[in-house]
């Protein structure tokens, strides 16, 4: 959209600077370093935070409050401890989508939905929620029943609610068990045999955070070890399912990684902490059981380590090959 | 160098460092330590035969420790004067040097530190700057890849007297890249560690680029920025030439650099603002404009000299636009980056204007200063009967004062600049400032309370600032209510909280003390003194019944008439929404509490006519 003087609000950059997290807005020198770190940008080419803050600081209102965009920063801050201007932008996206609420205009999703029949109102998925957008309340249909609702307002669809949800209540647009499984299943990868179903060589299965892929060029490195590793990328490393990690080691696989992003470089605040806890705690379960521990690993990938991905991946494929004796698991 | 070591009438003192200052301008008196080089510069004629010799090699800091030097040497080729110095950290004490020395014996392994007074009538400060640290930036790798190199480290590699005689190489592999990244703004415009902006990076990054690319046709440079600054006479002539020249500008400010492991490359990534999109540049070598910042010890120089220094660091000229030469105390000059990031014909002619400057004390057998200044009252002053006090001397920003328990404080009239900060805190009246005596202050109060005095807002203002700001609300035609009534002083320092109080008294309906904002105060330290004051005055104020509504504080700059105009129309309308009897009330209800606390100036006899018209502090308790 083209800024037309006559077009624009004089008043909406302090309508945004008066709001919690918004008063940096204009301090920007439009340096571009959050437009170049942002994680968003990989999937969302259209993203550029750095364009969204200088739209609405010349007061482009129509043109920020209805675009999308100000709904895809997922409030990583992967860019606020590199802004020059200690801007912190997720907080001034905030205050835009506020704004944009006020307005009317609706968050474009996708969001989880809930069987409401299924739930059991036990509020797991409110506690791991980054982002206070899921909890119990009073069911429509049964006022005496707490079922988990959705607030839109919040939600930035990580998936990591619909990993912890014991019932299986909660289910997400393209990240539900059944198309993640049938991402490791594509081609019929699975029957090809790996070392524990007495192949010649091991069979690794990655599930990688697709946040912690930075480019195009480390995904192909990661595709260079063809069928020997699947590469399965979700949302975040907390969407993994331990079950899903045993249904893969049962079926055959040698040894299952998990790779999250550093602490601080979550894209969903602390997923990879969900993620990361998930899998050392069926490490312990493994070790009790009698398996071998070290099949299941969770490796932490730095933003600045461009050749991390295929590193972890030679290396949880040469723990897998030195392992003694292979022992199925079976999950009775 | 070689000029100035030559000319009769310069002294150059290598290695030494001030250690203490007294004095006043025209008659410094300097405390020198020069620490022992364990050569005899008499002696020394520089022939390096003991450097030769010497089997110590430790990093050379000269050139950023890329080369080596050996435990004697000189600090570089040129160094002025040519003595070399034994480096006792490193030495082990083998005695070659002394054997090739020979017949000059110029070695002397028991030299002591020397401490030296001189008497000097000017100082000038040029200290220059020191360069930022970029390893604290982690995204940009410095430290830990070593094709990451700073510009000071590039101009060394590049030099043709450096340690790779002009040879350019990677760090990592000793080969000549093909291509060079600069990133520009490192360590500066960036609120998380200098917001300022180091002003020359942006020049020498394109000489050093056009430099190079003279030298290396084929090589590829790309300069990341986020704005190009060129302002000065045949600068931007110089960036189009670069640009001509075939080097490829982009503008965007990288947030990552990452190294290839197996060829040492690096990878920028930035957002190029003309495409709108994220670009990745593979480059062999990678180097920081790193910013410039004061040096490490400007501090412990600020003290030893009482020069002020500005919020970013570097030392503090007494006014930006009129004297930014001159340091607040008098006699002492700032030439060059050590006021602030400054590139060579800037630091040039700000060196010919501080020695102008100095000549201008140095040709003259007399100074005049300002009569404003401060005096004692010797029969006053508590600590002549032995008591502790010391107050005024805390208060002065120019260590002016001295106070000895037994003896009244003395004030070294040529240092005072006439802030009135002491003459204000001083609890007993034993201090009065020329042309602004409690007395004249008063009466001006009591005159322009004189007629309805609850419709008036009584302003205070700082002569540098808020009078400025005032005049500029003027000048500038801002409409104001016509209900202010200003009184300058020097400094919001000496605005006494009891002028306050006896405008209070006097029945005023408001009270505007304002003065400069902190890192403005002409008196280095004198905001301070007031502002701490002020903000005190509040609660008692409020104790005193009356409403802290009618009292505000405000810094107003000289530039800010509109604030000053602002400011007066929010309490004007404070005031009107104020039914006056009740400001009547109030003063009243203060009236006994302010008299007790201005009990000594009742009894001055200085102060008498001036407070005859009003009860004597008894009657209004009673």
């Amino acid at each position: 959209m083209t800024p037309h003087p006559t077009q624009l609000d004089p008043h909406l950059a302090a309508r945004v600077m008066e709001r919690p997290g918004g008063q940096h807005l204009q301090t920007c020198m439009a340096c571009g370093t959050c437009a170049s770190v942002c994680l968003v940008r990989r999937f969302h080419p259209v993203f550029n935070p750095r364009r969204v803050l200088h739209q609405a600081s010349l007061g482009m209102r129509e043109a920020v409050l209805s675009s999308p965009e100000i709904w895809l920063c997922s409030a990583c801050d992967a860019c606020y401890p590199r802004c020059p201007q200690e801007i912190h932008i997720s907080e001034v996206m905030g205050a835009l989508r506020d704004l944009a609420i006020e307005e009317g205009y609706q968050a474009p999703g996708p969001f989880p939905t809930v069987d409401r029949v299924t739930c059991s109102g036990c509020a797991v998925c409110a506690r791991v929620c980054p982002y206070e957008a899921i909890g119990p309340a009073a069911d429509e249909d049964d006022p005496s029943r707490q079922t988990a609702h959705v607030d839109h307002t919040r939600c930035l669809h990580c998936g990591l609610c619909v990993a912890a949800c014991p019932s299986g209540a909660i289910s997400l647009e393209a990240v539900n068990d059944q198309e993640i499984l049938t991402r490791v299943t594509a081609e019929g990868w699975l029957e090809r045999q790996g070392l524990l179903a007495g192949g010649q060589e091991p069979r690794c299965l990655a599930f990688v955070c697709q946040w912690s892929i930075r480019s195009d060029a480390a995904w192909e490195r990661a595709q260079r070890f063809g069928d020997q590793v699947r590469v399965v990328p979700l949302p975040c490393s907390g969407r993994v399912d331990p079950a899903m990690v045993l249904w893969a080691l049962s079926r055959g696989v040698d040894a299952v990684l998990v790779v999250g992003c550093d602490d601080d470089e979550c894209h969903y605040q602390r997923g990879t902490y969900a993620g990361r806890s998930k899998i050392y705690l069926l490490r312990e379960m493994m070790a009790t059981m009698g398996y071998e521990q070290e099949r299941v690993h969770f490796a932490r990938q730095a933003s600045d380590d461009r050749y991390g991905l295929e590193r972890h991946i030679q290396e949880m494929l040469a723990t897998v090959t030195t392992l003694p004796t292979p022992v199925a698991v079976t999950i009775g | 160098m070689v000029d100035a070591a030559r000319h009769p009438n310069i002294t150059i003192l290598a290695n030494t460092e001030v250690e203490h200052v007294d004095g006043f301008i025209g008659n410094f008196s300097v405390n020198l330590i020069t620490k022992p080089r364990y050569v005899i510069a008499d002696r020394c004629n520089g022939c390096g035969a003991c450097a030769k010799v010497c089997p110590i090699e430790v990093p050379n800091p000269f050139e950023l420790d890329i080369a080596p030097r050996k435990a004697i040497d000189v600090p570089h080729g040129q160094a002025v004067p040519l003595i070399y110095a034994i480096d006792m950290d490193h030495c082990i004490h083998c005695y070659q040097c002394v054997t090739a020395c020979g017949k000059l014996d110029a070695i002397d392994f028991a030299q002591q530190p020397q401490e030296t007074n001189v008497e000097v009538g000017t100082i000038v400060v040029a200290t220059g700057f020191a360069s930022f640290d970029p390893s604290v930036i982690p995204e940009y790798g410095y430290g830990r890849y070593p094709n990451v190199i700073t510009a000071m480290e590039l101009e060394r590699l590049a030099n043709a007297a450096g340690p790779t005689v002009g040879r350019l190489v990677r760090p990592s592999d000793g080969q000549p890249p093909q291509s060079m990244a600069i990133i520009q703004c490192v360590g500066s415009r960036d609120k998380r560690y200098n917001e300022y902006c180091s002003g020359f990076c942006c020049m020498y990054a394109i000489k050093n680029a056009i430099l190079l690319k003279q030298m290396h046709h084929d090589m590829d440079i790309t300069i990341f920025y986020i704005d190009i600054r060129t302002p000065s006479k045949g600068y931007e002539e110089f960036y189009t030439r670069a640009r001509e020249a075939g080097i490829r500008f982009i503008q965007g400010r990288p947030s990552l650099v990452s190294e290839d492991p197996d060829t040492g490359n690096l990878i920028i990534e930035a957002e190029d603002q003309a495409l709108g999109s994220v670009v990745e540049v593979e480059t062999e070598m990678v180097c920081l404009s790193a910013a410039a910042i004061p040096q490490p010890d400007a501090e412990d120089l600020s003290a030893k000299l009482t020069l002020a220094r500005s919020p970013s660091g570097f030392f503090m000229e007494y006014h930006p636009k009129l004297r930014p030469v001159d340091a607040p105390t008098d006699g002492i000059y700032l030439a060059g980056a050590a006021q602030g990031p400054k590139d060579i014909p800037a630091s040039v002619a700000q060196g010919s204007a501080a020695a102008s400057r100095a000549a201008r004390v140095l040709s003259q057998d007399t100074w005049e200063i300002e009569p404003i200044v401060a005096e004692v009252d010797p029969t006053l002053c508590i600590s002549a009967q032995g008591k502790k006090c010391g107050i005024c001397a805390r208060a002065c920003p120019y260590g002016a004062i001295v106070v000895e328990q037994g003896q009244p404080a003395t004030i070294f009239t040529a240092k005072c600049h006439g802030c009135g900060g002491c003459a204000a805190e001083c609890p007993h009246n034993a201090i009065q400032q020329k042309h602004f005596t409690d007395a004249q202050i008063l009466a001006q109060i009591k005159t322009l309370l004189q007629d309805r005095p609850e419709e008036k807002i009584l302003a205070f203002m700082c002569n540098w600032c808020s009078y400025g700001g005032a005049d500029m609300a003027g000048i500038s035609h801002f409409s104001y209510p016509p209900t202010s009534r200003g009184i300058r002083v020097m400094c919001c320092a000496r605005t006494d909280e009891k002028f306050v109080l006896e405008a209070f008294r006097r029945g005023a309906g408001m009270v505007l003390v304002s003065g400069c904002h902190p890192q403005d105060c002409h008196y280095i330290t004198g905001q301070q003194v007031g502002a701490r004051r002020f903000e005190r005055l509040r609660t008692t104020l409020e104790r005193m019944g009356i409403d802290p509504a009618r009292y505000r504080v405000e810094w107003i700059s000289a530039a800010e008439g509109e604030k000053y105009a602002r400011v007066i129309t929010e309490m004007d309308a404070v005031l009107a929404n104020y039914d006056p009897a009740e400001i009547v009330r109030q003063n009243r209800q203060a009236a006994a509490q302010i008299a007790r606390r201005l009990k000594k100036w009742n009894e001055d006899p200085r102060l008498v006519p001036i407070f005859e018209d009003l009860p004597l502090a008894q009657e209004v308790l009673e």
